[in-house]
């Protein structure tokens, strides 16, 4: 996923009549080298697929390898496992918002600039993903290619004392959290509302991360296995990356902010409030609040962290057991980028026999080119340089994989006299 | 005087040296009662392994069109600042410019250099498998100069 991006746009006169935005993208070869190897083995192979969001590829493919084997997880573990993803989304939200972000509507052309002229803020934002690293480190083994995810649960449980000292941690950290969000609700973030279809899971009683069904602002509501009859990926010629597309409608959003707008009442009280601080900039389906939405979320997800190790009861064993079978599982979790849905179908020996992965990014694909269709016609009259960084910072906005470079983007424009 | 060896790199290739010479450099007693750590691609992260220190090696790979395998002692300042900052491939040059502008004090810094074959293959190189004994012995030399100078100072 880590890779480069180019846009070309070609315009006649001030339209645009063409855009293409190009993107190296390389987890389909996973998909081939993944067959005939044990689903035992698949939690630590996924992992390796994003050095950002790998718990986001292990708990999608788990849980459709653990819906094949019926493998009942213990309470207990399946608490864990919302730590777990509590500490990627906190680890990842943090890097994306203070190096990425924050850069864009400083004007500033990185995160190091960013430290020179708020270092207490950059400081506030190293602290707090910290201890995102701290949590994936105790249930993972460590912050990079964590390896403590197994089917059935952990390869190891955490200590009380462990979770204790986490908690304190988190406790001490905690309200820094919100002045991160009032440090970015103070910075000039544009404004652009979209008609887009949001995407998310939704749970019956908690903020969707690990379980749920898909649903849509539109009135999707379906199963992860019914996820083929709602989307179709295919392949566009200009990219290695494929489109995935809702069947029978438009552009659609995964991703924080099509959580957070569809997910407001699963939020715990803190981040509520945080939310109604800048409740006026949720008021519609604008990318740009995607900075918004990430932090309410690292709110929330500090709150969801020491909860679940407050109420922590040790499970019996840290994996339940499990027997491999044949059969055809699907997974659906939400990524710091969004909706992450797995299919995997294995023989009777448990080894995969085919497995399908499709991340957010490819999701939120034919969405940034439409975004970029329209931001286009204002941005050609600008200086190259000011053009590209006004398409870098809506594209940023989804926070794809190819994001993770500041200056990723090679922005060609073919200019044409209008016939 | 606390002092650390901190080897930097990823599994891919040459890139893996760097944690080579940590990982034997940890089975060793080391000068300055020095404690060795791999970090794979530390990003942000190399500004806590820089904290609470004095004095740093750090052990990394580098493409520089010396021969592969040759070893070198560089300066910090004569690292390049990368043209990308990336926010999970943040180098080492990156990660001091962003301890320095946040105004974090920077321990003393060498660092060992080892020249990648410039082909990307599975593995470590046999030119780069050869080079971890010579860049072990030019950390220990570094570790001990580092010592005396910091006993030459608090003299």
């Amino acid at each position: 996923m880590e890779g480069e991006g180019a846009l070309h746009l070609t315009v006649e006169g001030d339209r645009v009549i063409d855009l293409r935005l190009e993107i190296y993208e390389p987890p389909r070869f996973f998909e081939a080298f993944l067959r005939g190897r044990a689903a035992s083995e698949l939690a630590d192979l996924v992992a390796r697929i994003c050095g950002i969001c790998p718990v986001a590829y292990q708990m999608s493919t788990l849980h459709a390898v653990e819906s094949i084997f019926q493998v009942r997880l213990h309470p207990s573990v399946r608490a864990l496992r919302r730590l777990y993803y509590c500490g990627e989304w906190i680890e990842s939200h943090l890097l994306h918002m203070y190096f990425l972000a924050a850069p864009d509507y400083l004007g500033v052309d990185d995160g190091i600039a960013v430290a020179r002229f708020h270092p207490g803020e950059v400081e506030r934002g190293l602290r707090l993903r910290k201890l995102g690293n701290r949590i994936l480190s105790l249930l993972g083994g460590r912050p990079v290619n964590p390896v403590g995810a197994c089917i059935g649960g952990f390869s190891r449980t955490p200590t009380r004392v462990e979770l204790e000292e986490l908690a304190e941690e988190i406790v001490r950290a905690r309200g820094e959290t919100e002045a991160a969000l009032r440090f970015f609700a103070s910075l000039p973030v544009p404004s652009r509302p979209q008609a887009i279809e949001l995407v998310s899971l939704r749970h019956p009683l908690e903020y969707p991360m690990n379980e749920g069904r898909i649903v849509s602002s539109t009135g999707l509501d379906i199963e992860a296995a019914e996820f083929a009859t709602a989307f179709s990926e295919h392949q566009v010629p200009h990219s290695t990356a494929l489109h995935c597309r809702r069947i029978g409608g438009g552009r659609y959003l995964v991703g924080p902010l099509a959580r957070l707008l569809q997910n407001s009442d699963r939020l715990s009280p803190s981040a509520l409030a945080a939310r109604e601080s800048v409740a006026a900039r949720l008021s519609s389906t604008d990318p740009y609040a995607s900075v918004f939405a990430r932090a309410i979320e690292v709110i929330y997800a500090f709150d969801e962290a020491l909860r679940v190790i407050r109420e922590f009861e040790p499970p019996p064993r840290p994996a339940a057991e499990f027997a491999p079978r044949a059969g055809v599982g699907h997974g659906a979790t939400e990524a710091p980028r969004g909706l992450l849905y797995v299919r995997v179908e294995t023989d009777d020996r448990g080894y995969v026999s085919a497995i399908r992965i499709v991340p957010p990014t490819a999701q939120n694909q034919a969405c940034i080119e439409a975004d970029l269709r329209e931001l286009a016609p204002g941005v050609l009259a600008l200086p190259h340089e000011q053009a590209r960084r006004a398409c870098e910072m809506a594209i940023r906005n989804y926070d794809p994989c190819i994001s993770c470079s500041t200056h990723f983007l090679t922005l060609e424009i073919e200019r044409r006299s209008p016939a | 005087m606390r002092i650390k060896v901190i080897g930097l790199g990823s599994p891919h290739g040459d890139d893996a040296v760097g944690l080579e010479v940590a990982r034997q450099l940890s089975r060793e007693t080391l000068p300055g009662g020095a404690a060795a750590v791999a970090c794979d691609r530390p990003g942000v992260d190399l500004l806590d392994e820089l904290e609470g220190i004095d004095a740093a090696v750090l052990v990394d790979a580098l493409r520089s069109g010396a021969s592969p395998g040759s070893v070198r002692v560089l300066s910090p300042a004569q690292l390049a600042r990368g043209h990308a900052l990336s926010s999970h491939a943040l180098g080492v040059a990156d990660a001091l410019a962003l301890a320095e502008a946040l105004g974090r004090r920077r321990p003393e810094l060498r660092i060992v250099a080892v020249e990648l074959e410039a082909e990307r293959r599975e593995g470590v190189s046999a030119a780069g498998r050869a080079a971890v004994p010579e860049a072990c012995r030019r950390v220990r030399m570094l570790l001990a100069e580092l010592t005396r100078q910091a006993h030459f100072e608090t003299d």
